[in-house]
Protein backbone atom coordinates (compact mmCIF):
# COMPACT_ATOMS: atom_id res chain seq x y z
CA UNK A 1 0.00 0.00 0.00
CA UNK A 2 2.72 2.43 1.02
CA UNK A 3 4.80 1.44 -2.00
CA UNK A 4 1.82 2.22 -4.25
CA UNK A 5 1.38 5.65 -2.74
CA UNK A 6 5.10 6.32 -3.08
CA UNK A 7 5.13 5.31 -6.76
CA UNK A 8 2.07 7.48 -7.32
CA UNK A 9 3.72 10.46 -5.70
CA UNK A 10 6.92 9.98 -7.71
CA UNK A 11 4.98 9.79 -10.99
CA UNK A 12 2.94 12.86 -10.08
CA UNK A 13 6.07 14.81 -9.17
CA UNK A 14 7.84 13.77 -12.38
CA UNK A 15 4.81 14.80 -14.44
CA UNK A 16 4.54 18.10 -12.61
CA UNK A 17 8.13 19.14 -13.21
CA UNK A 18 8.56 17.80 -16.72
CA UNK A 19 5.12 18.77 -18.07
CA UNK A 20 5.05 20.04 -21.66
CA UNK A 21 2.16 21.53 -23.57
CA UNK A 22 -0.29 19.02 -24.93
CA UNK A 23 0.88 17.62 -28.22
CA UNK A 24 -0.57 15.16 -30.62
CA UNK A 25 0.77 12.77 -33.22
CA UNK A 26 -2.50 12.73 -35.14
CA UNK A 27 -3.14 15.30 -37.85
CA UNK A 28 -6.76 16.50 -37.56
CA UNK A 29 -8.93 15.70 -40.56
CA UNK A 30 -9.33 19.38 -41.46
CA UNK A 31 -5.57 19.85 -41.73
CA UNK A 32 -2.88 18.46 -43.99
CA UNK A 33 0.02 18.80 -41.57
CA UNK A 34 1.03 19.94 -38.12
CA UNK A 35 4.23 21.95 -37.94
CA UNK A 36 5.37 22.16 -34.33
CA UNK A 37 1.71 21.48 -33.51
CA UNK A 38 0.55 24.39 -35.66
CA UNK A 39 -2.05 23.22 -38.19
CA UNK A 40 -1.67 23.68 -41.93
CA UNK A 41 -5.22 23.96 -43.20
CA UNK A 42 -6.59 21.52 -45.77
CA UNK A 43 -8.81 24.26 -47.23
CA UNK A 44 -5.73 26.41 -47.83
CA UNK A 45 -3.92 23.43 -49.32
CA UNK A 46 -6.74 22.79 -51.80
CA UNK A 47 -6.94 26.50 -52.65
CA UNK A 48 -3.20 26.63 -53.30
CA UNK A 49 -3.33 23.52 -55.50
CA UNK A 50 -6.04 25.22 -57.53
CA UNK A 51 -4.22 28.54 -57.70
CA UNK A 52 -0.82 27.14 -58.64
CA UNK A 53 -1.79 24.28 -60.93
CA UNK A 54 -5.49 24.77 -61.67
CA UNK A 55 -6.31 21.27 -60.45
CA UNK A 56 -8.40 19.77 -57.69
CA UNK A 57 -7.07 17.13 -55.34
CA UNK A 58 -8.17 14.18 -57.47
CA UNK A 59 -6.39 15.48 -60.53
CA UNK A 60 -3.21 16.74 -58.88
CA UNK A 61 -0.07 14.69 -59.46
CA UNK A 62 1.98 13.41 -56.56
CA UNK A 63 4.66 15.94 -57.44
CA UNK A 64 2.18 18.83 -57.39
CA UNK A 65 0.75 17.70 -54.07
CA UNK A 66 4.21 17.34 -52.56
CA UNK A 67 5.36 20.72 -53.86
CA UNK A 68 2.33 22.55 -52.46
CA UNK A 69 2.59 20.82 -49.10
CA UNK A 70 6.30 21.49 -48.93
CA UNK A 71 5.76 25.18 -49.72
CA UNK A 72 3.12 25.47 -47.01
CA UNK A 73 5.30 23.75 -44.42
CA UNK A 74 8.18 26.04 -45.37
CA UNK A 75 5.95 29.07 -44.96
CA UNK A 76 4.74 27.89 -41.56
CA UNK A 77 8.33 27.29 -40.41
CA UNK A 78 9.34 30.77 -41.47
CA UNK A 79 6.29 32.33 -39.82
CA UNK A 80 7.17 30.53 -36.60
CA UNK A 81 10.77 31.66 -36.86
CA UNK A 82 9.54 35.19 -37.53
CA UNK A 83 7.58 35.08 -34.29
CA UNK A 84 10.67 33.83 -32.44
CA UNK A 85 12.71 36.68 -33.89
CA UNK A 86 9.87 39.09 -33.14
CA UNK A 87 10.12 40.60 -36.62
CA UNK A 88 6.97 42.60 -35.92
CA UNK A 89 9.00 44.84 -33.65
CA UNK A 90 11.39 45.82 -36.42
CA UNK A 91 9.76 45.31 -39.82
CA UNK A 92 7.28 48.08 -40.71
CA UNK A 93 5.58 45.89 -43.34
CA UNK A 94 4.90 43.16 -40.79
CA UNK A 95 3.64 45.73 -38.28
CA UNK A 96 1.33 47.27 -40.83
CA UNK A 97 0.08 43.84 -41.93
CA UNK A 98 -0.63 42.92 -38.31
CA UNK A 99 -2.54 46.15 -37.65
CA UNK A 100 -4.52 45.60 -40.84
CA UNK A 101 -5.24 41.97 -39.97
CA UNK A 102 -6.50 42.85 -36.50
CA UNK A 103 -8.74 45.59 -37.91
CA UNK A 104 -10.12 43.19 -40.49
CA UNK A 105 -10.74 40.58 -37.83
CA UNK A 106 -12.75 43.10 -35.83
CA UNK A 107 -14.68 44.13 -38.95
CA UNK A 108 -15.42 40.51 -39.82
CA UNK A 109 -17.40 40.14 -36.61
CA UNK A 110 -19.62 43.05 -37.56
CA UNK A 111 -20.20 41.65 -41.02
CA UNK A 112 -21.29 38.25 -39.72
CA UNK A 113 -24.13 39.53 -37.56
CA UNK A 114 -27.27 40.07 -39.60
CA UNK A 115 -29.25 43.12 -38.45
CA UNK A 116 -33.01 42.85 -38.10
CA UNK A 117 -35.28 44.57 -40.61
CA UNK A 118 -36.47 46.86 -37.79
CA UNK A 119 -32.89 47.94 -37.08
CA UNK A 120 -32.30 48.62 -40.79
CA UNK A 121 -35.50 50.58 -41.09
CA UNK A 122 -34.59 52.67 -38.06
CA UNK A 123 -31.16 53.38 -39.55
CA UNK A 124 -32.85 54.36 -42.82
CA UNK A 125 -35.21 56.71 -41.04
CA UNK A 126 -32.48 58.37 -39.01
CA UNK A 127 -30.30 59.07 -42.07
CA UNK A 128 -32.81 60.35 -44.64
CA UNK A 129 -30.24 62.56 -46.38
CA UNK A 130 -28.22 59.52 -47.49
CA UNK A 131 -31.00 57.79 -49.35
CA UNK A 132 -32.06 60.17 -52.08
CA UNK A 133 -31.65 60.03 -55.83
CA UNK A 134 -29.14 62.31 -57.51
CA UNK A 135 -30.87 65.39 -58.92
CA UNK A 136 -30.84 65.92 -62.69
CA UNK A 137 -30.98 69.21 -64.62
CA UNK A 138 -30.84 70.34 -68.20
CA UNK A 139 -29.97 74.02 -68.24
CA UNK A 140 -28.67 76.56 -70.76
CA UNK A 141 -26.17 79.07 -69.45
CA UNK A 142 -26.25 82.24 -71.53
CA UNK A 143 -23.55 84.83 -71.03
CA UNK A 144 -23.66 88.51 -72.01
CA UNK A 145 -21.08 91.28 -71.84
CA UNK A 146 -21.30 93.40 -68.68
CA UNK A 147 -22.53 96.33 -70.77
CA UNK A 148 -25.71 94.39 -71.63
CA UNK A 149 -26.94 94.47 -68.04
CA UNK A 150 -28.94 97.61 -68.59
CA UNK A 151 -30.59 96.26 -71.74
CA UNK A 152 -31.58 92.85 -70.36
CA UNK A 153 -35.21 92.74 -69.27
CA UNK A 154 -35.63 92.06 -65.56
CA UNK A 155 -39.19 90.82 -65.79
CA UNK A 156 -38.95 86.98 -66.07
CA UNK A 157 -41.39 86.50 -68.99
CA UNK A 158 -39.74 89.27 -71.01
CA UNK A 159 -36.27 87.87 -70.24
CA UNK A 160 -37.41 84.41 -71.35
CA UNK A 161 -38.68 85.84 -74.62
CA UNK A 162 -35.49 87.83 -75.14
CA UNK A 163 -33.12 84.89 -74.76
CA UNK A 164 -35.36 82.76 -76.97
CA UNK A 165 -35.10 85.27 -79.79
CA UNK A 166 -31.92 84.65 -81.84
CA UNK A 167 -31.97 88.21 -83.19
CA UNK A 168 -32.22 89.73 -79.73
CA UNK A 169 -29.51 87.40 -78.47
CA UNK A 170 -27.19 88.53 -81.24
CA UNK A 171 -28.07 92.16 -80.61
CA UNK A 172 -27.07 91.80 -76.94
CA UNK A 173 -23.91 89.83 -77.87
CA UNK A 174 -25.25 86.93 -75.87
CA UNK A 175 -24.03 83.34 -76.36
CA UNK A 176 -24.36 79.93 -74.83
CA UNK A 177 -21.37 79.47 -72.50
CA UNK A 178 -21.23 75.76 -73.46
CA UNK A 179 -20.58 74.83 -69.85
CA UNK A 180 -23.41 72.33 -69.71
CA UNK A 181 -24.34 69.60 -72.16
CA UNK A 182 -27.76 68.00 -72.11
CA UNK A 183 -29.06 66.35 -68.93
CA UNK A 184 -26.57 66.38 -66.11
CA UNK A 185 -26.55 65.08 -62.57
CA UNK A 186 -26.45 67.87 -60.00
CA UNK A 187 -22.85 67.17 -59.03
CA UNK A 188 -21.75 67.44 -62.66
CA UNK A 189 -23.77 70.63 -63.23
CA UNK A 190 -22.21 72.11 -60.09
CA UNK A 191 -18.72 71.36 -61.38
CA UNK A 192 -19.52 72.79 -64.83
CA UNK A 193 -21.44 75.91 -63.73
CA UNK A 194 -19.57 76.73 -60.54
CA UNK A 195 -21.08 77.11 -57.08
CA UNK A 196 -22.84 80.43 -57.60
CA UNK A 197 -24.58 79.61 -60.88
CA UNK A 198 -25.46 76.11 -59.67
CA UNK A 199 -27.07 77.51 -56.53
CA UNK A 200 -29.21 79.78 -58.72
CA UNK A 201 -30.02 76.99 -61.17
CA UNK A 202 -31.04 74.54 -58.48
CA UNK A 203 -33.96 76.69 -57.41
CA UNK A 204 -35.38 77.14 -60.93
CA UNK A 205 -38.47 75.28 -62.04
CA UNK A 206 -38.89 73.75 -65.48
CA UNK A 207 -39.03 76.48 -68.14
CA UNK A 208 -38.00 79.21 -65.71
CA UNK A 209 -35.13 81.68 -66.29
CA UNK A 210 -32.91 83.19 -63.66
CA UNK A 211 -32.43 86.87 -62.98
CA UNK A 212 -29.26 88.20 -64.68
CA UNK A 213 -26.29 87.12 -62.54
CA UNK A 214 -23.21 89.35 -62.80
CA UNK A 215 -19.95 87.39 -62.61
CA UNK A 216 -16.37 88.28 -63.53
CA UNK A 217 -16.75 86.91 -67.08
CA UNK A 218 -20.04 88.67 -67.84
CA UNK A 219 -23.75 88.57 -67.08
CA UNK A 220 -25.22 85.06 -66.88
CA UNK A 221 -28.80 84.06 -67.48
CA UNK A 222 -29.81 80.49 -66.77
CA UNK A 223 -32.59 78.94 -68.81
CA UNK A 224 -33.87 75.83 -67.08
CA UNK A 225 -35.27 73.27 -69.47
CA UNK A 226 -35.71 70.48 -66.93
CA UNK A 227 -34.97 70.26 -63.24
CA UNK A 228 -35.62 67.00 -61.39
CA UNK A 229 -34.86 67.47 -57.71
CA UNK A 230 -33.42 64.62 -55.60
CA UNK A 231 -36.20 62.28 -54.50
CA UNK A 232 -36.03 60.19 -51.30
CA UNK A 233 -35.78 56.45 -51.99
CA UNK A 234 -38.26 54.06 -50.47
CA UNK A 235 -36.82 51.71 -47.86
CA UNK A 236 -37.16 48.80 -50.28
CA UNK A 237 -35.20 50.62 -52.99
CA UNK A 238 -32.49 51.73 -50.58
CA UNK A 239 -32.28 48.54 -48.50
CA UNK A 240 -29.04 47.20 -49.99
CA UNK A 241 -27.31 50.53 -49.40
CA UNK A 242 -28.82 50.82 -45.92
CA UNK A 243 -27.47 47.38 -45.03
CA UNK A 244 -24.03 48.31 -46.33
CA UNK A 245 -24.00 51.61 -44.42
CA UNK A 246 -25.34 49.95 -41.28
CA UNK A 247 -22.55 47.39 -41.40
CA UNK A 248 -19.90 50.02 -42.08
CA UNK A 249 -21.08 51.95 -39.05
CA UNK A 250 -21.03 48.77 -36.97
CA UNK A 251 -17.48 48.10 -38.18
CA UNK A 252 -16.37 51.60 -37.18
CA UNK A 253 -17.97 51.23 -33.75
CA UNK A 254 -16.36 47.83 -33.19
CA UNK A 255 -12.97 49.15 -34.25
CA UNK A 256 -13.27 51.99 -31.75
CA UNK A 257 -14.39 49.73 -28.92
CA UNK A 258 -11.66 47.22 -29.82
CA UNK A 259 -9.04 49.94 -29.60
CA UNK A 260 -10.53 51.23 -26.39
CA UNK A 261 -10.38 47.72 -24.88
CA UNK A 262 -6.73 47.32 -25.93
CA UNK A 263 -5.83 50.67 -24.41
CA UNK A 264 -7.66 49.85 -21.18
CA UNK A 265 -5.86 46.58 -20.60
CA UNK A 266 -2.47 47.90 -21.71
CA UNK A 267 0.21 49.28 -19.46
CA UNK A 268 1.39 52.29 -21.45
CA UNK A 269 4.17 54.43 -20.01
CA UNK A 270 4.89 57.72 -21.70
CA UNK A 271 8.19 59.56 -21.47
CA UNK A 272 8.20 62.55 -19.12
CA UNK A 273 8.85 65.09 -21.89
CA UNK A 274 5.88 63.87 -23.93
CA UNK A 275 3.28 63.73 -21.19
CA UNK B 1 -28.26 -6.16 -12.68
CA UNK B 2 -30.48 -6.28 -15.74
CA UNK B 3 -30.79 -2.51 -15.63
CA UNK B 4 -27.01 -2.17 -15.60
CA UNK B 5 -26.68 -4.40 -18.68
CA UNK B 6 -29.28 -2.36 -20.55
CA UNK B 7 -27.51 0.83 -19.54
CA UNK B 8 -24.15 -0.46 -20.73
CA UNK B 9 -25.63 -1.63 -24.04
CA UNK B 10 -27.35 1.73 -24.56
CA UNK B 11 -24.09 3.53 -23.83
CA UNK B 12 -22.27 1.27 -26.29
CA UNK B 13 -24.91 1.97 -28.92
CA UNK B 14 -24.58 5.73 -28.45
CA UNK B 15 -20.81 5.41 -28.59
CA UNK B 16 -21.05 3.36 -31.79
CA UNK B 17 -23.32 5.94 -33.44
CA UNK B 18 -21.01 8.74 -32.31
CA UNK B 19 -17.95 6.87 -33.60
CA UNK B 20 -19.63 6.20 -36.95
CA UNK B 21 -20.58 9.86 -37.30
CA UNK B 22 -17.12 10.94 -36.29
CA UNK B 23 -15.57 8.54 -38.81
CA UNK B 24 -17.86 9.81 -41.58
CA UNK B 25 -17.02 13.43 -40.68
CA UNK B 26 -13.30 12.64 -40.96
CA UNK B 27 -13.86 10.89 -44.28
CA UNK B 28 -15.79 13.89 -45.47
CA UNK B 29 -12.94 16.23 -44.62
CA UNK B 30 -10.19 14.10 -46.09
CA UNK B 31 -11.95 13.45 -49.40
CA UNK B 32 -11.51 15.61 -52.47
CA UNK B 33 -14.51 17.97 -52.12
CA UNK B 34 -15.24 17.88 -55.84
CA UNK B 35 -15.35 14.08 -55.83
CA UNK B 36 -17.85 13.93 -52.96
CA UNK B 37 -21.06 14.33 -55.00
CA UNK B 38 -20.27 10.95 -56.54
CA UNK B 39 -20.08 9.30 -53.13
CA UNK B 40 -23.70 8.53 -52.27
CA UNK B 41 -23.07 7.57 -48.65
CA UNK B 42 -21.01 10.60 -47.74
CA UNK B 43 -23.27 12.94 -49.72
CA UNK B 44 -26.32 11.67 -47.86
CA UNK B 45 -24.48 12.03 -44.55
CA UNK B 46 -23.38 15.60 -45.36
CA UNK B 47 -26.72 16.79 -46.72
CA UNK B 48 -28.52 15.47 -43.63
CA UNK B 49 -26.19 17.43 -41.37
CA UNK B 50 -25.85 20.44 -43.66
CA UNK B 51 -29.55 21.23 -43.86
CA UNK B 52 -29.96 22.40 -40.21
CA UNK B 53 -26.73 24.37 -40.54
CA UNK B 54 -28.15 26.11 -43.60
CA UNK B 55 -31.36 26.84 -41.75
CA UNK B 56 -29.55 28.44 -38.81
CA UNK B 57 -26.79 30.31 -40.67
CA UNK B 58 -27.81 30.97 -44.26
CA UNK B 59 -31.60 30.98 -44.41
CA UNK B 60 -31.82 34.42 -42.78
CA UNK B 61 -30.67 35.88 -46.12
CA UNK B 62 -31.06 33.11 -48.71
CA UNK B 63 -34.43 31.90 -47.41
CA UNK B 64 -35.32 28.48 -46.03
CA UNK B 65 -35.31 26.94 -49.49
CA UNK B 66 -32.22 28.80 -50.69
CA UNK B 67 -34.05 30.61 -53.46
CA UNK B 68 -32.73 34.02 -52.36
CA UNK B 69 -34.48 37.33 -52.79
CA UNK B 70 -33.80 39.55 -55.77
CA UNK B 71 -35.46 42.48 -53.97
CA UNK B 72 -32.57 42.35 -51.52
CA UNK B 73 -29.91 41.23 -53.99
CA UNK B 74 -29.56 37.81 -52.39
CA UNK B 75 -28.75 35.18 -55.02
CA UNK B 76 -30.83 32.09 -55.68
CA UNK B 77 -28.72 29.08 -54.71
CA UNK B 78 -31.02 26.58 -56.37
CA UNK B 79 -30.79 27.68 -60.00
CA UNK B 80 -27.25 26.45 -60.73
CA UNK B 81 -26.35 29.93 -62.04
CA UNK B 82 -23.19 30.87 -60.21
CA UNK B 83 -21.96 34.36 -59.53
CA UNK B 84 -18.65 33.04 -58.21
CA UNK B 85 -17.15 29.99 -59.86
CA UNK B 86 -19.09 27.26 -61.60
CA UNK B 87 -20.82 25.52 -58.72
CA UNK B 88 -18.07 23.07 -57.77
CA UNK B 89 -18.08 22.04 -54.12
CA UNK B 90 -14.62 23.57 -53.62
CA UNK B 91 -15.85 26.91 -54.92
CA UNK B 92 -19.00 26.86 -52.78
CA UNK B 93 -16.89 25.97 -49.77
CA UNK B 94 -14.51 28.84 -50.46
CA UNK B 95 -17.40 31.32 -50.40
CA UNK B 96 -18.64 29.85 -47.10
CA UNK B 97 -15.14 29.83 -45.63
CA UNK B 98 -14.09 33.35 -46.50
CA UNK B 99 -17.26 35.10 -47.65
CA UNK B 100 -17.79 37.90 -50.14
CA UNK B 101 -16.55 41.36 -49.14
CA UNK B 102 -16.61 40.00 -45.60
CA UNK B 103 -13.40 41.83 -44.59
CA UNK B 104 -11.70 38.46 -44.32
CA UNK B 105 -8.32 38.80 -46.08
CA UNK B 106 -9.13 35.81 -48.28
CA UNK B 107 -12.67 36.88 -49.14
CA UNK B 108 -13.86 37.43 -52.71
CA UNK B 109 -13.38 41.15 -53.05
CA UNK B 110 -12.36 41.91 -56.61
CA UNK B 111 -15.42 43.49 -58.15
CA UNK B 112 -17.65 46.25 -56.79
CA UNK B 113 -20.37 47.71 -58.99
CA UNK B 114 -19.62 51.45 -59.24
CA UNK B 115 -22.31 54.07 -58.60
CA UNK B 116 -22.23 55.95 -61.91
CA UNK B 117 -24.60 58.67 -60.70
CA UNK B 118 -22.23 59.69 -57.93
CA UNK B 119 -19.30 62.11 -58.21
CA UNK B 120 -16.85 59.30 -57.40
CA UNK B 121 -18.41 56.09 -58.70
CA UNK B 122 -15.84 53.74 -57.21
CA UNK B 123 -13.85 54.87 -54.16
CA UNK B 124 -11.28 52.18 -54.91
CA UNK B 125 -10.72 53.12 -58.55
CA UNK B 126 -10.42 56.79 -59.36
CA UNK B 127 -10.19 56.05 -63.09
CA UNK B 128 -13.89 55.23 -63.24
CA UNK B 129 -15.77 58.39 -64.21
CA UNK B 130 -19.47 59.13 -63.68
CA UNK B 131 -21.93 58.75 -66.55
CA UNK B 132 -24.63 61.25 -67.46
CA UNK B 133 -28.32 60.29 -67.08
CA UNK B 134 -28.70 59.80 -70.84
CA UNK B 135 -25.54 57.69 -70.97
CA UNK B 136 -26.96 55.42 -68.28
CA UNK B 137 -30.16 55.13 -70.32
CA UNK B 138 -28.09 54.17 -73.37
CA UNK B 139 -26.25 51.44 -71.46
CA UNK B 140 -29.62 50.10 -70.30
CA UNK B 141 -30.84 49.92 -73.89
CA UNK B 142 -27.68 48.03 -74.83
CA UNK B 143 -28.31 45.53 -72.03
CA UNK B 144 -31.93 45.14 -73.13
CA UNK B 145 -30.73 44.23 -76.60
CA UNK B 146 -28.16 41.79 -75.17
CA UNK B 147 -31.03 40.05 -73.38
CA UNK B 148 -33.01 39.83 -76.61
CA UNK B 149 -35.59 42.38 -75.47
CA UNK B 150 -36.92 45.32 -77.51
CA UNK B 151 -34.61 48.34 -77.40
CA UNK B 152 -34.03 51.64 -79.16
CA UNK B 153 -31.49 50.94 -81.93
CA UNK B 154 -29.65 54.29 -81.79
CA UNK B 155 -29.40 54.11 -78.00
CA UNK B 156 -28.15 50.50 -78.25
CA UNK B 157 -25.27 51.64 -80.47
CA UNK B 158 -24.36 54.47 -78.10
CA UNK B 159 -24.73 52.14 -75.11
CA UNK B 160 -22.47 49.53 -76.69
CA UNK B 161 -19.79 52.17 -77.20
CA UNK B 162 -20.10 53.22 -73.56
CA UNK B 163 -20.14 49.63 -72.32
CA UNK B 164 -16.93 48.79 -74.11
CA UNK B 165 -15.48 52.29 -73.82
CA UNK B 166 -15.24 54.91 -71.15
CA UNK B 167 -18.02 53.41 -69.03
CA UNK B 168 -15.55 50.62 -68.34
CA UNK B 169 -18.36 48.04 -67.88
CA UNK B 170 -16.55 45.48 -70.07
CA UNK B 171 -13.72 45.38 -67.58
CA UNK B 172 -15.77 43.24 -65.20
CA UNK B 173 -18.78 42.11 -67.23
CA UNK B 174 -16.68 41.32 -70.36
CA UNK B 175 -17.22 42.68 -73.85
CA UNK B 176 -20.33 40.57 -74.54
CA UNK B 177 -21.88 41.37 -71.12
CA UNK B 178 -21.79 37.69 -70.20
CA UNK B 179 -20.00 38.46 -66.94
CA UNK B 180 -17.02 36.84 -65.30
CA UNK B 181 -17.54 34.32 -62.55
CA UNK B 182 -13.85 34.49 -61.68
CA UNK B 183 -14.51 37.86 -60.04
CA UNK B 184 -18.23 37.65 -59.29
CA UNK B 185 -19.37 39.91 -62.14
CA UNK B 186 -22.87 38.79 -63.12
CA UNK B 187 -23.94 37.80 -66.61
CA UNK B 188 -26.03 40.74 -67.86
CA UNK B 189 -27.19 39.06 -71.05
CA UNK B 190 -29.43 36.41 -69.50
CA UNK B 191 -32.81 36.52 -67.80
CA UNK B 192 -31.42 35.91 -64.31
CA UNK B 193 -31.20 39.08 -62.28
CA UNK B 194 -29.40 39.48 -59.00
CA UNK B 195 -31.07 42.78 -58.08
CA UNK B 196 -34.66 43.65 -58.91
CA UNK B 197 -36.94 42.40 -61.63
CA UNK B 198 -34.76 43.12 -64.66
CA UNK B 199 -36.79 46.20 -65.58
CA UNK B 200 -35.21 49.39 -66.87
CA UNK B 201 -35.89 51.02 -63.50
CA UNK B 202 -34.11 48.22 -61.63
CA UNK B 203 -31.14 48.38 -64.00
CA UNK B 204 -31.01 52.14 -63.54
CA UNK B 205 -30.80 51.72 -59.76
CA UNK B 206 -27.89 49.28 -60.11
CA UNK B 207 -25.95 51.39 -62.59
CA UNK B 208 -26.67 54.75 -60.99
CA UNK B 209 -26.19 53.85 -57.34
CA UNK B 210 -23.95 50.77 -57.39
CA UNK B 211 -24.04 47.38 -55.73
CA UNK B 212 -21.81 45.53 -53.31
CA UNK B 213 -23.46 42.54 -51.69
CA UNK B 214 -21.86 40.87 -48.71
CA UNK B 215 -21.70 37.27 -47.53
CA UNK B 216 -20.05 36.65 -44.16
CA UNK B 217 -17.03 34.40 -43.64
CA UNK B 218 -17.65 31.35 -41.51
CA UNK B 219 -14.15 29.93 -41.26
CA UNK B 220 -13.59 31.15 -37.72
CA UNK B 221 -17.16 30.54 -36.61
CA UNK B 222 -17.90 27.01 -37.76
CA UNK B 223 -15.89 23.80 -37.80
CA UNK B 224 -14.28 22.60 -41.00
CA UNK B 225 -16.68 19.65 -41.00
CA UNK B 226 -19.72 21.92 -40.68
CA UNK B 227 -18.54 24.07 -43.56
CA UNK B 228 -17.97 21.01 -45.77
CA UNK B 229 -21.46 19.74 -44.89
CA UNK B 230 -22.94 23.14 -45.63
CA UNK B 231 -21.12 23.30 -48.97
CA UNK B 232 -22.47 19.88 -49.93
CA UNK B 233 -25.96 20.85 -48.87
CA UNK B 234 -25.81 23.97 -51.07
CA UNK B 235 -24.43 21.82 -53.88
CA UNK B 236 -27.31 19.39 -53.42
CA UNK B 237 -30.03 22.04 -53.66
CA UNK B 238 -28.50 23.42 -56.84
CA UNK B 239 -27.99 20.01 -58.42
CA UNK B 240 -31.22 18.05 -57.94
CA UNK B 241 -29.87 15.29 -60.16
CA UNK B 242 -26.91 14.80 -57.90
CA UNK B 243 -29.25 14.52 -54.92
CA UNK B 244 -31.22 11.76 -56.60
CA UNK B 245 -28.01 9.94 -57.40
CA UNK B 246 -26.78 10.49 -53.88
CA UNK B 247 -29.89 9.19 -52.16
Amino acid sequence: MAAGVLIGLILAGYSLFTARSASTLIVPAEDVALVNQQPVSRADYLALLQTLYGVDLSHATQEQRRKVLDDMIREELFVQRGKELDVASTDPDVRSALVNAVELEIAENAITSQPSEAALRQFFETHPDRYVSEGVMQVRDLVFPAAALGELPHEPAALKRAIGDAGMLAHLNGRDSGKTKGEEFYFAAKIHLGDELFAAARGLANGEVSQPIPLSDGIHVLDMEQNRHPVPFSFAAARAQVLSDYRNQAVDKLKLSGESFLRKRANVLIADDLR
Amino acid sequence: MRFLVVLIMAAMLVAAVFAADSYAARQLLRADPDALPADAVLLRFAVRRGRPLFETRCAVCHGATGTGDSAKGVPDLTDNDWLYGSGRVTEIEKVIDYGIRSRNPKAWNLAIMPAYARPQPSPGDKNIQPLSPSEIDDVIEFLMRQQGRPADAAAVARGAALFTGHGGCYDCHSIDAKGDSAIGAPNLSDAITLYGDGSRAALYMSIAYGRQGVCPAWINRASAASIRELALYVYSISHPGAIQNGY
